[in-house]
């Protein structure tokens, strides 16, 4: 064995530090130079008893999904945990409380649920906590220290996070979490393994560029940052809150301002208004607030003016299912609004591609001076991925503006002019000269209102087509093919944070020799029509697996291609199981 | 084999074992073949499934994983729907309410309770507080943090030396280990040679190559301490005044039953739990087979153990038949004495396993 790829699973109830503690691993073993990929799942409720998840898997090589066996299951909970032992693979570890406190109705123990092939490690962890920090509170913090010295994992790196994690509280509260960390650690170091879980000791791989471990919305901030965001407004919804949170932190750091609006409504129609003055703006919001933001979306493409709204998509429709994940945002953000509403819709895969978005949809929003959504979901924000920035910068040109001449005297400026990209050189107020009218009404070039149809059908085409552009934008990843080359039996067409489920199922089809390519599809509106058809050509079979319930991308694909695919869409408010589109793959495969 | 227990569709009869040896495993497979739709639980404080602890000696000559000596596969439990409680310490049993209650605080309930929980090691009094500097030999664990800490050609003192000590010393002394056995009244348990008889079997032990030192005469050991520099790991004391060293010291003084916590259950316990020849205690839904209980002896007139793998997986068969409704007695049919075999080694039918 040269290589690692376990996943842990923490379970708990909302106040246990589950999170917490998944977030301290995660950063522990991204320290020691693993791969990490991580999702967190948690309740609705803002306090309370409801499960909460850190799933982490920690491998050598680089992966694409969450796996839907754990190898390990921590349990602080085990009325939360115990629905999850199955999910547990045989030979693999249950760590659970050995000695809860009061009364324990029959069955409710994990003891009772754990499979015979699997492995059960009752551990005194309250007993651990309260004898090292005089309280139970930092059970989490020893349940840490189990796996550490289970895994045989150096406790420094651990040791560390937890000190920073909680320098703010003051020296004796980071010296009793510490000696919580410390009990678990020599527990752990001390138990006799009996399972198969094992890490291999990682050297730290000499990286090209700035190695982080961050979220897909600490990604989007991150992209937001690098991009030079000057301006941000966002009223709070699961699961897009973080943005706004992170921002209103960074944001002010360098100068530049952040408003918590009283709504979707204001968020949106503010930024539209701080792009019309030449500031670089966004929003950020899930299903519910995209609706509401609709109307305004119109403005922005009617008026021609940049913004970008980052949309964490969740369980719909209404206030649906806001901590579960989902994909059934795509037609609101390709369609929803009044009128022909042309807008870009870009999706990031992974958390890296998150980064890359958020930066590129500025740039896409002012080269083509429109909105752009840039389309997340709930796993793909939650998630943690180490991800490697370039030490060479921001991948991002910050001056995508068209140029704007310099106007003659008695000379009217025509903010909507006709131009062969379709694009328009764009005043700002205060622009000598570059007086115009913004309106939300049809109007000709000097953007004055006119209803004629010559002048709507014209300025319908221009706004229309100068977004096509995009398909060749600069340094932007439309569209990726990976797998076999050339013809193949199967073909996965995957968006969004589906794609990596995908890319995983296909890996797995080629190790059972079955040829299969995948294609991720991230520019979503326009639709890169040649290039999808092209690897539709090249497919018997053409698999689209999205999580949403009416196949929203496969009815986009078969709308604009009039060509036949395949659909696996389900709605489990949970990622796709990567063994769901093996299963498609192999039933494809086996058609004649 | 004809069901004898028909279970109702609403309640399944709850059958618990407490003990995860020979005889909680035979009582297990019998109670499923008698009973398709009956609820097992077996509750067990070792962490890993029915094992043959009769292999470990092997784990000096090759390094096996756990999973080589398992009884059964993982699947074998889940096929027969026995549900087992691992790491699950039993601390008392309500036999009023009929529940098993749990170091964690959870009563297992049942309709019929099968005690086969075995025995622990015996350590003499004046040893107990050395007991971190002894090496003890139960587990699959244990005999690997023994094989960890011998030396190659390193030296094992056996302090009394019963029967599994002796099956241990005989791998020992095939991979060239120095055995060094400390004798007591109860080297050879569960046998009790005296006299003449019990020299023979020592002179033959030394024959064999084990160092016999008389621990008797020494007035037994002591105390055990960790050697001195240049010198093997532990030193052992005796009352006389003299000592020996070794690289790891080893107790070996028999088994006492595990009963500890069937005390205020309400059943008779003498030394074990006290059961007839169909092996029930004096509570009528509870039962005991194993080393843990004392069997009535027409005989002998008196309660006695039975040791060995066949008498033990005897005793589950038996207790399983009669839990199920049945009206079996326990006989033994092992002959129980010591003997000298063919290559003038001494053997036991404690050491037969099927």
């Amino acid at each position: 064995m040269n290589s690692t790829d376990i996943q842990i699973a923490l379970c708990g109830s909302a106040g246990d530090g589950t999170i917490a503690a998944g977030d301290i691993l995660r950063n522990a073993v991204a320290a020691m130079g693993y791969r990490v990929i991580c999702f967190d799942v948690y309740p609705p409720e803002i306090r309370g008893f409801g499960k909460c998840i850190s799933r982490v898997r920690i491998t050598t090589e680089q992966t694409y999904a969450l796996k839907r066996q754990s190898d390990l299951l921590v349990s602080l909970d085990d009325s939360h945990a115990i629905p999850h032992a199955g999910e547990v693979r045989t030979d693999g570890a249950i760590v659970y409380e050995s000695k809860p406190v009061g009364h324990c109705p029959e069955g409710s123990h994990m003891s009772g649920h754990i499979l015979p092939g699997q492995i059960p490690y009752g551990i005194p962890l309250r007993e651990l906590a309260e004898k090292t920090t005089g309280g139970s509170r930092s059970r989490n913090l020893v349940v840490l220290g189990v796996i550490a010295g289970m895994l045989g994992f150096s406790p420094a790196p651990f040791q560390k996070i937890i000190e920073k994690k909680f320098a703010k509280q003051g020296s004796s509260v980071v010296s009793r979490n510490l000696a919580g960390f410390q009990a678990g650690y020599d527990a752990g170091v001390n138990t006799f393994k009996l399972d198969n879980v094992y890490c291999v000791p990682q050297e730290k791989a000499a990286s090209a560029g700035q190695v982080l471990m961050l979220s897909g919305n600490a990604a989007v901030v991150q992209g937001c940052m690098d991009a030079e965001l000057n301006t941000f407004f966002g009223y709070p919804i699961t699961p897009a809150t973080t943005i706004m949170e992170r921002l209103a932190t960074s944001l002010p750091k360098r100068g530049r301002r952040l408003l918590q609006t009283e709504d979707e409504i204001s968020a949106i129609a503010a930024t539209i208004g701080a792009g019309y003055t030449g500031a670089r703006a966004a929003t950020a919001t899930s299903g519910p607030g995209l609706a509401l933001m609709a109307e305004m979306l119109g403005l922005a493409t009617m008026a021609e003016i940049p913004c970008v709204i980052f949309v964490s998509q969740r369980g719909g429709p209404s206030t649906g299912m806001p901590t579960k994940t989902e994909q059934s945002d795509l037609n609101a953000a390709l369609y929803g609004s009044p009128g022909d509403c042309q807008r870009i819709v870009i999706a990031p895969t992974n958390v890296e591609g998150c980064y890359r978005c958020a930066g590129k949809a500025f740039e896409m929003a002012e080269k083509y001076q429109t909105p752009v959504i840039v389309l997340l979901d709930l796993y793909l924000s939650n998630r943690y991925e180490t991800v490697t920035l370039a030490e060479s910068g921001p991948p991002f040109n910050l001056n995508a503006n068209k140029p704007l001449r310099r106007m003659e005297a008695g000379e009217l400026y025509h903010r909507y002019a006709h131009s062969e990209d379709g694009v328009s050189p764009r005043a700002v107020p205060g622009d000598m000269g570059c007086m115009h009218v913004v309106t939300g009404l049809e109007h000709n070039t000097l953007g004055r209102p006119n209803d004629s149809d010559e002048v709507h059908t014209a300025m319908s085409r221009k706004r229309h087509d100068k977004l096509l552009a995009a398909l060749q934008h600069p340094d932007f990843t439309v569209t990726k093919r990976i797998g076999h080359s050339g013809r193949v039996k199967v073909g996965i067409l995957a968006w969004g944070s589906t794609f990596g489920e995908s890319l995983e199922a296909m890996f797995m089809a080629h190790a059972q020799g079955i040829s299969c390519a995948a294609m991720k599809v991230v520019m979503l509106s326009p639709f890169p029509t040649e290039a999808v058809s092209a690897f539709m050509d090249d497919c018997d079979h053409v698999l689209v697996p999205e999580v949403n319930y009416e196949g929203q991308f496969a009815h986009l694909v078969q709308g604009i291609l009039a060509r036949p695919v395949v659909r696996l869409s389900r709605v489990p408010g949970s990622p796709m199981p990567v063994e769901l589109i093996l299963g498609e793959i192999r039933r494809l495969a086996a058609m004649v | 084999m004809t069901a004898q227990v028909s279970s109702s569709v609403s309640s399944p009869h709850r059958y618990v074992i407490i003990g995860n040896g020979v005889a909680g495993n035979q009582a297990a497979e019998r109670l499923r073949e008698r009973d398709p739709e009956g609820q097992i639980t077996i509750i067990t404080n070792s962490r890993m499934l029915f094992y043959n602890r009769y292999l470990l000696p092997q784990l000096f000559h090759e390094h096996k994983d756990w999973r080589a000596l398992l009884a059964y596969p993982a699947e074998y439990y889940e096929r027969q729907r026995i549900r087992v409680l691992r790491d699950c310490w039993v601390t008392s049993v309500d036999s009023r309410k009929r529940q098993v209650m749990l170091a964690h605080n959870e009563a297992i309930s049942y309709d019929t309770l099968l005690v086969a929980t075995g025995g622990r090691p015996y350590l003499p009094e004046e040893l107990v507080e050395c007991r971190h500097l002894i090496h003890p030999f139960g587990t699959y664990e244990h005999a690997l943090a023994v094989r960890k800490a011998l030396p190659e050609n390193g030296s094992v003192v056996m302090l009394g030396g019963d029967m599994i000590g002796l099956d241990l010393a005989r791998t020992l002394l095939a991979l060239h280990y120095r055995v060094i056995l400390v004798t007591h009244e109860n080297t050879f348990w569960p046998h009790q040679p005296v006299g003449e008889e019990r020299n023979q079997f020592l002179a033959i032990l030394q024959k064999m190559g084990i160092e016999v030192v008389d621990g008797e005469a020494q007035g037994g050991a002591i105390a055990i301490e960790k050697g001195a520099s240049g010198l093997p790991e532990r030193r052992v004391r005796f009352r006389q005044g003299g000592d020996i060293y070794g690289d790891v010291v080893m107790s070996f003084y028999g088994l006492l039953p595990l009963v500890e916590f069937m005390m205020g259950s309400g059943t008779d316990i003498e030394r074990g739990l006290l059961v007839g020849t169909n092996l029930r205690t004096s509570d009528p839904h509870i039962y005991a087979a194993g080393d843990v209980c004392q069997i009535w002896s027409e005989k002998d007139n008196v309660y006695r153990f039975y040791y060995g793998h066949r008498n033990v997986r005897a005793m589950g068969a038996v207790a399983a038949l009669n839990m199920t409704g049945g009206n079996e007695h326990f006989s033994t049919t092992q002959d129980e004495a010591l003997f000298q075999n063919e290559q003038g080694y001494i053997d036991s039918p404690f050491w037969a396993y099927d």
